[in-house]
């Protein structure tokens, strides 16, 4: 376990150090200079110039890089070129709303999507198997910025039931307020995904021996479809919603810009159109860091579920 | 099944149950924005920062509430001014009593000139080049301010009204803060910076010390709603008492069907100009510039755009500015002319001009309409489609042959005939502003004029050197967009609003809520 968790450690380390490079490297390949956009079109070419000297951009780059690397080793990630505050200061500032979306749409997600998957899976090829087939598919297909307006339209207009904009917070009330829609929203994607894995994850379980012999001993078809098969089913699922919880964090951008959120998408973009390139660095650090550390529960999740699993 | 379905009902009620309805006295502004920029007078230039920032500062001068014509300048921070004949010396006389926010102390003549050494110095301000003709800047009593000039400003009381550069910021809190100011700017405005929320809003508090009397509002939210579709249901719901407009007709439409809703294209226009680069290839050659002069169909374009949110160019510099020829003779749309002249010039079968262009929607359907027109004159204008960051970083490399840009800028011919026209500002000079299409066929009027203290005399060089403009075809001049912006009727502005420099409608002490 120990030797897992270095192993894991250390190969985290090159992949951060990878994207690092990648990333300094290809945000000054962009065309676009932060210096020119953060003054804006009346500003002379001079005073441009002196701004690009302050910011450290009239070096040259392998300079930058170096003094960029011995910075970020010792943890000093930088101030963001436009505000002038720490990257990290900004991206803590934003962080907790991008958690909450994404662990409760991703809750909601498997709570509709697991029972929907063993349900269809249960009943294969009948009614609801395919109702559930067609659902998720268009599930899948479907937009989340326009499940978003649609249910803008229903809840915040029409019935007043929410806030459009849903940025409350203060109390546990306002918080349930501004995280419903927004999570159902994005929530519907992953449901959908996780119904189909979850089927055909049941089907394959199903169809084993062990299965059988639960129902040969007499079991419930409930124990035997909840407990027995489920619990088999679990890896592949925890893969996908591992691997679906990284994707969320990059894909909430739309649905933080149309429920007017604030989260890490929001910051990337606005980073990108403002070329604020210590940001974009210190940005990519933590999706890095997120992803490294997504796979590694859903690896320690696989130990847990399945004590067949062995990390090592 | 029921415990559930009882439970669900109880979660429902207690999302639902709102809060109380407060007394209004905060007004809630949607931004069309992420979030803020640098919040700092002399830098910003984006609509959401120079929209917000107007509320917090003061400039010596002021172009009345909602007006945006230098004619109607009146008092701010100084209560009367004068100059000597040839318009080279000013003498402030700085209002007494006005304080800075948060307890920063008494404003100034001393802060009125460390403000404009602030804003001539290109090491922080955007808008240095404003002030290059200012020699010296000094507080010769604490209420009496002395600028000297090298020569005559053009439309000098311009440059120290409240917007840009001549936003009056108190000098010891820019000093305390350095460069940490943006993050609490202190003016002398009707509301004073409280808090800011990143990605959220920046909430203004009342100045109950303002000089114009305590304003009747208590607060100003300021949120950033960037998608156009958020912050019209936000506004329908009540959440939002003003927002900025998606820009088009469209939207002008489906608004005033509200009940209860202004709306208004305010002033000032955005001029969208194409600026053909008269040094390459074939654009060098003047009878293809002519051709598509004669080819962009000005009147289809204000069709398409929206009669309520656009009007036709009249000339290469804005329509209503100081020093604009309204009625300038820009080439009509004549198609058959245009064919002709590009075979003339060795191209019969047409020919290829290349434009870099950015994505913003606004701007792209316009392109597009403009490709449209030109294909039938047979010139094929191959558009590459960049984001925007990139289209300023390309268009100011010379990449581009024509550029389409889309400004507005301080009311006075100089500004746009300077930034655009000047060889000075050509891109890839020191001074490089923004001049595309490297014209030079009119500096000497251009420089001429800015320094003419007679207005007859001056106005007559504008006029010449716009006419030397189009007829060097450096631009093609083709329509002007308004700034759409829409309200609650239950708030009462507090003046009459045509137009405000700073983008958004101004807040001032008088704005209130109805009821």
């Amino acid at each position: 376990m120990a030797a897992f968790l270095i192993r894991r450690a250390a190969f985290a380390v090159v992949t951060l150090f990878a994207v690092l490079t990648l990333v300094f490297v290809v945000v000054r390949i962009l065309p676009g200079d932060p210096a020119q956009l953060i003054l804006g079109d009346q500003a002379s070419r001079e005073a441009i110039e002196a701004l690009r000297a302050r910011l450290g951009l009239d070096q040259p780059i392998a300079l930058q890089y170096l003094s960029f690397l011995a910075n970020a080793l010792r943890g000093d990630w930088g101030v963001s070129m436009v505000t002038g505050q720490p990257v990290l200061a900004e991206v803590l500032n934003v962080l907790p709303w991008t958690i909450d979306l994404t662990l409760v749409s991703l809750a909601f997600g498997v709570a509709l999507g697991v029972p929907l998957g063993v349900w269809a899976a249960v009943r294969r090829n009948r009614f609801v198997d395919y109702l559930v087939r067609v659902a998720s598919l268009v599930g899948l297909s479907f937009p989340a910025f326009v499940s978003a307006i649609i249910l803008l339209f229903l809840f915040a207009i029409e019935l007043h039931w929410f806030p459009v904009i849903s940025a409350r917070k203060g109390s546990l009330q306002a918080w349930a307020q501004s995280i419903t829609l927004p999570a159902i929203s994005l929530g519907l994607t992953t449901a959908a995904y996780i119904t189909r894995v979850t089927r055909s994850a049941m089907l394959e379980v199903l169809s084993e021996d062990f299965v059988r012999t639960a129902r040969a001993k007499g079991s419930p078809e409930r124990i035997v479809v909840w407990r027995h098969a489920l619990r088999n089913a679990l890896i592949p699922i925890i893969t996908v919603a591992g691997l679906y919880m990284s994707t969320l964090i990059g894909n909430s951008v739309l649905t933080e810009i149309v429920f007017s959120r604030p989260g890490l998408g929001k910051l990337l973009v606005g980073a990108l159109n403002q070329r604020d390139y210590t940001m974009l660095q210190g940005m990519m650090v933590i999706y890095t860091l997120a992803v490294v550390v997504v796979n590694l529960i859903s690896d320690l999740a696989y130990g847990v579920v399945d004590p067949r699993v062995k990390l090592g | 099944m029921r415990k559930i379905f009882v439970a669900g009902l109880a979660f429902a009620a207690f999302l639902v149950a709102g809060e109380a309805a407060a007394q209004k006295k905060t007004l809630v502004i949607g931004m069309g924005s992420a979030d803020a920029g640098k919040l700092d007078p002399h830098i910003a230039s984006t609509t959401p920062d120079k929209g917000l920032l107007q509320y917090m500062f003061n400039g010596l001068v002021r172009m009345k509430p909602g007006q945006i014509s230098p004619g109607t300048i009146e008092p701010d921070l100084a209560e009367s001014w004068s100059s000597n004949p040839a318009g080279t010396e000013w003498i402030f006389k700085i209002r007494h009593g006005v304080q800075c926010h948060w307890n920063y102390g008494e404003f100034t003549a001393e802060d009125a000139a460390y403000s404009i050494k602030r804003a001539a110095n290109k090491a922080t301000s955007s808008y240095s080049n404003d002030f290059s003709g200012i020699v010296s800047a000094d507080a010769i009593d604490p209420y009496t301010l002395k600028i000297t000039l090298r020569n005559p400003v053009a439309g000098f009381l311009g440059y120290v009204a409240n917007i840009n550069g001549g936003n009056m910021v108190c000098k010891k809190a820019a000093e305390e803060m350095g460069e940490g100011f943006s993050k609490k700017p202190i003016g002398t405005g009707p509301f004073m910076f409280a808090e800011y929320q990143p990605q959220q809003y920046v909430r203004l508090v009342a100045n109950k010390q303002y000089f114009r009397g305590a304003p009747q509002l208590d607060e100003i939210l300021y949120r950033y709603v960037p998608s156009d579709a958020s912050r019209d249901l936000a506004f329908q719901s009540g959440e939002l008492d003003m927002i900025y407009g998606k820009q088009d007709q469209s939207w002008v439409d489906r608004t005033k069907q509200i009940p209860g809703v202004k709306v208004l294209a305010m002033e000032p226009g955005e001029l969208s100009t194409l600026f053909l680069n008269i040094t390459e290839k074939p654009l060098d050659d003047i009878r293809v510039r002519e051709a598509i002069a004669y080819g962009v169909d000005r009147k289809a374009i204000v069709a398409f755009k929206g009669a309520g949110t656009s009007r036709a160019a009249v000339s290469v510099v804005p329509s209503g500015y100081l020093g604009t020829d309204e009625h300038a003779s820009l080439f009509s749309y004549d198609p058959a002319k245009a064919k002709e002249l590009l075979k003339e010039a060795g191209y019969p079968d047409g020919v290829t001009v290349k434009t870099i262009h950015t994505t913003l929607t606004g701007m792209e359907t316009f392109i597009e309409a403009i490709q449209a027109q030109l294909k039938k004159i047979g010139v094929n204008l191959d558009v590459q489609l960049v984001e925007h960051a990139t289209y300023h970083a390309q268009i100011r490399k010379d990449l581009s042959p024509l550029v389409h840009y889309q400004a507005a800028r301080f009311p006075v011919a100089d500004v746009y005939l300077t930034q655009f026209y000047d060889s000075a500002s050509t891109v890839g000079a020191p001074k490089a502003v923004t001049n595309f299409s490297h014209c030079n066929v009119a500096d000497d009027e251009i420089r001429a004029a800015r320094v003419e203290t007679d207005p007859a005399k001056q106005k007559e060089l504008w006029k010449t050197a716009q006419e030397k403009i189009i007829k060097a075809v450096c631009g093609v001049p083709v329509y002007e967009q308004l700034q759409l912006w829409a309200w609650k009727d239950n708030l009462d502005l507090g003046y009459d609003l045509k137009g405000s420099l700073n983008l958004a409608p101004p807040v001032t002490e008088k704005t209130h809520f109805l009821n």
